[in-house]
């Protein structure tokens, strides 16, 4: 049991491989302290033609005899001789995860090496999914910077941006953001976990990145504009304010919002005409909708068509007044009226209007707006530019419910016509849009995926350049078939087990997953898993701070003042 | 021990071990775990070598009479030890051998005859027999059944380490000592007990003293 750091030694193997298998994952002997490699750890084990790149997922205590372990020898017989005793006796034994293999030929010094250099000369040698394991006593050794690099891509090459470290090492691990874009992705973890840093890193590394728009619907008014870090105090610089109004625009939900006093771009007010039945059968939950509400809403837009809403609207629900000989008849202008002209249930429509009333206060929708801000919405998307669409003070979840619904379903209209004429060889390709939703379980629940558009995003949009980046706290609430079609998941820490497994649900590898993720450090520290990542990976996050902008953006950004004079010895 | 000592002559033989008649005092009788060596062909240069695992001391008519009388001298008492009709029987765990000049660690191809001389290993023979890595020949001694395996390896360490150390391998002690481990650390009662009586025989102290008096 030598007590050599693996840290120390580089490229030297920290243990060599005794047993296991695909399915029950490697065991390999540790021959260095048990305290420098860690849950999580990505090694290298070569064995013969093959590098194979795997995780550790445990670390056990083992010994040959269990009295060996049962019995504290040190006492007993000289340190020299106890010293011999537990290390030959006494022993960690890792569990390794296999993941990728990739053929690296013949040693580099081997007369077999020219040979196979000449065969492989025109193709790329890529890591491929594991299909076999190394051989007993193969070396183990932690993966270096090149290893990395090697699985994960060069940092600043093509789409790789660095989004965190490797725990023990320190080495970057990059994501590849093009393909991230392609599908539909999530980042979950518990209240407090880091996701709206993490949230933003990857949103900079898109926009920067460019390959694709983005729409945030921003909830808490966290992205747009400057912040203020709840738990450190810290200034947090918004994504408007570091690239600039050209490329990020911050919209204000409703006329004159301001967002912690800042005004925005331009204000998100939604004219009448835009709403339709579907829109509000949404808020059935909400609202409490009756099993009625289809029926009356259909009745509504069969005698107003897209005037619908501002009928009702007016409306009164004056009830029933007498006529000149007595009798009982609707109050002009009322429900009731419109209802018995129409055929449909007077209560029923009475109560629809009583509790639509909610949603005719919103002072976000009028009847005719000054400009069609919704059009002009999706035209920016349509020339890449970024969206962060900010509620202000309009935080209810009806507000969430009404507004990213509404808008989607807009995108979806004008992304499938897009993408359809672009196949009929009639329109240029369209801009892929990523739509970043907060507080997803809200939109997709069990109960709500059904009747909203994420749901089709998730499932099928994909094909007409649009994807979900949905982020959430409780995973275990978001339908089991839009977890399913989530490419790549990010995941911070999770407290509750129903989320880990939600998280995990679908991998094959999920029972080796699962207890790294339950022992994830609170904060700084996730796992990323899926489409654009070839393996599953532990990441120590890099920071949001001035540090990161300049990474990001290069000398253009000259860091905060402070950095500035410290760079200069003050 | 640089010098050749004759301890006896061979009474019974088998191709794992024999059993050496001797006439030796007490204090020249050689020690449990010392190494001895048997030539067997003079002609090829095979020697046998083997482990003191028992040192047998058997009665005679005239000791059975000596014990129970009272007042018996000290002339008698030692003339009784120096002219036994009995001898003195060592027995010898075989653990290898020699043929020119090149030593085996396997068991020799044949047993020795009666009569033939046995030796106490030279230092120098001890150092090249039990030169590392070549501890093979602690299987022979561990797979001995009813014999007292960490005392009589306690005790070869002991009289071997010096000599190790002397020939600059002061390594040796603990090499062998991890050997033993590696050997026995499926059977714990055994690997226990020999290290038990490793550290009551204060080995690999000297290399802890050494090291810590900065000579390695």
């Amino acid at each position: 049991m030598s007590d050599t750091p693996a840290s120390q030694t580089k490229k030297q193997p920290v243990g060599y491989v005794v047993g296991g298998g695909l399915k029950e994952n490697l065991r390999v002997r540790l021959t260095a302290s048990p305290q420098s490699v860690q849950e999580g750890a990505f090694v290298v084990i070569d064995s013969k033609n093959w590098r194979f790149y795997g995780l550790v997922t445990d670390l056990q205590l083992g010994a040959t005899d269990p009295r060996f372990a049962d019995e504290q020898s040190e006492g007993r017989l000289s340190p020299e001789l106890a010293d011999l005793l537990l290390g030959q006796t006494l022993y960690t034994n890792l569990e390794v995860m296999p993941q990728l293999m990739m053929d690296r030929g013949p040693e580099p010094d081997s007369p077999q090496y020219l040979e196979w250099a000449r065969a492989h000369a025109d193709q790329e040698t890529r890591p491929l999914a594991v299909k076999t394991i190394p051989a007993h006593h193969a070396h183990v050794r932690m993966a270096d910077a090149g290893d990395i690099a090697e699985v994960f891509g060069e940092p600043g090459k093509d789409g790789n941006f660095v989004i965190g470290y490797t725990r023990e090492q320190n080495h970057p691990i990059c994501i590849d953001l093009d393909k991230m874009v392609q599908r539909s992705s999530g980042i979950f973890g518990a209240t407090g976990t880091g996701k709206s840093f993490l949230t933003r890193i990857i949103l900079a590394g898109l926009i920067k990145r460019d390959k694709a728009s983005i729409l945030v619907f921003d909830m808490h008014n966290e992205y747009g504009l400057d912040d203020t870090a709840s738990d450190t105090g810290e200034s947090v610089k918004g994504l408007r304010s570091r690239f600039g109004a050209s490329k990020v625009q911050v919209v204000g939900l409703g006329s004159g919002t301001t967002i912690r006093g800042q005004t925005p771009d331009y204000h998100l007010v939604i004219g009448e005409k835009d709403i339709l039945p579907e829109d509000i059968e949404m808020l059935t939950h909400e609202l409490n909708l009756k099993d009625t509400t289809p029926t009356t809403l259909e009745a509504l837009h069969r005698s107003f068509g897209n005037d619908w809403f501002n009928a009702f609207k007016k409306m009164n629900t004056n009830g029933r007044i007498k006529d000149e000989e007595g009798k009982s008849i609707p109050a002009p202008g009322s429900v009731d009226e419109w209802a018995t002209e129409s055929g449909v249930n007077v209560m029923a429509a009475e109560g629809l209007r009583s509790k639509l009333g909610r949603v005719f206060d919103r002072s976000y929708i009028m009847e005719n707006p000054a400009a069609n801000t919704l059009k002009e919405i999706i035209i920016a998307l349509q020339k890449g530019r970024h969206i962060v669409l900010s509620f202000g003070n309009f935080e209810t979840d009806l507000d969430y419910l009404l507004v990213t619904n509404l808008i989607t379903r807009r995108i979806r209209e004008e992304w499938e016509k897009m993408t359809d004429e672009f196949r009929s060889k009639k329109g240029t390709e369209p801009r892929p849009l990523a739509i970043v939703v907060e507080e997803a379980h809200k939109l997709l629940n069990r109960e709500m995926a059904f009747q909203t558009t994420f749901s089709t995003i998730a499932r099928e949009l994909r094909k007409y350049y649009v994807t979900l980046l949905v982020i959430d706290q409780r995973p275990s609430q978001i339908y089991d078939e839009v977890m399913s079609q989530l490419g790549t998941r990010i995941t911070g820490w999770l407290g509750d087990d129903s989320d880990i497994a939600a998280v995990l649900s679908g991998l094959a590898a999920k029972d080796s997953l699962r207890g790294m993720l339950s022992r994830l450090q609170p904060k700084e520290e996730v796992l990323m898993l899926g489409w654009s990542m070839p393996m599953p990976m532990l990441v120590r996050t890099r920071r949001y701070d001035d540090r990161f902008w300049q990474d990001l953006l290069g000398k253009e950004n000259k860091g905060t003042a402070e950095e500035i004079l410290k760079n200069l010895g003050w | 021990m640089n010098q050749t000592l004759q301890i006896g002559r061979l009474l019974r033989a088998s191709t794992t071990s024999c059993v050496v008649g001797c006439k030796v005092t007490q204090r020249e009788a050689p020690a449990l775990g010392s190494l001895v060596r048997i030539p067997i062909d003079s002609q090829t240069g095979i020697s046998i070598y083997g482990m003191i695992s028992d040192i047998h001391v058997d009665d005679d008519g005239l000791v059975r009479q000596l014990v129970t009388a009272e007042g018996v001298s000290d002339e008698v008492i030692l003339d009784n030890r120096n002219n036994r009709n009995v001898p003195l029987e060592i027995s010898v765990i075989f653990c290898g051998h020699e043929t020119g000049g090149k030593v085996s660690h396997l068991l020799p191809p044949r047993p020795p005859l009666t009569l033939d001389q046995i030796f106490l290993c030279t230092e120098e023979e001890v150092f090249a027999f039990t030169l590392p890595p070549r501890f093979g020949y602690f299987r022979h001694l561990l797979r001995a059944n009813d014999i007292p395996v960490g005392e009589i390896l306690a005790s070869h360490l002991q009289q071997t380490a010096p000599i190790h150390q002397q020939k600059g391998n002061p390594g040796w002690g603990r090499e062998a000592g991890r050997e033993l481990i590696t050997a026995l650390r499926d059977d714990y009662p055994v690997l226990i007990d020999v290290l038990r009586a490793l550290a009551d025989a204060g080995l690999l102290s000297d290399v802890i003293a050494a090291r810590s008096g900065g000579e390695l």
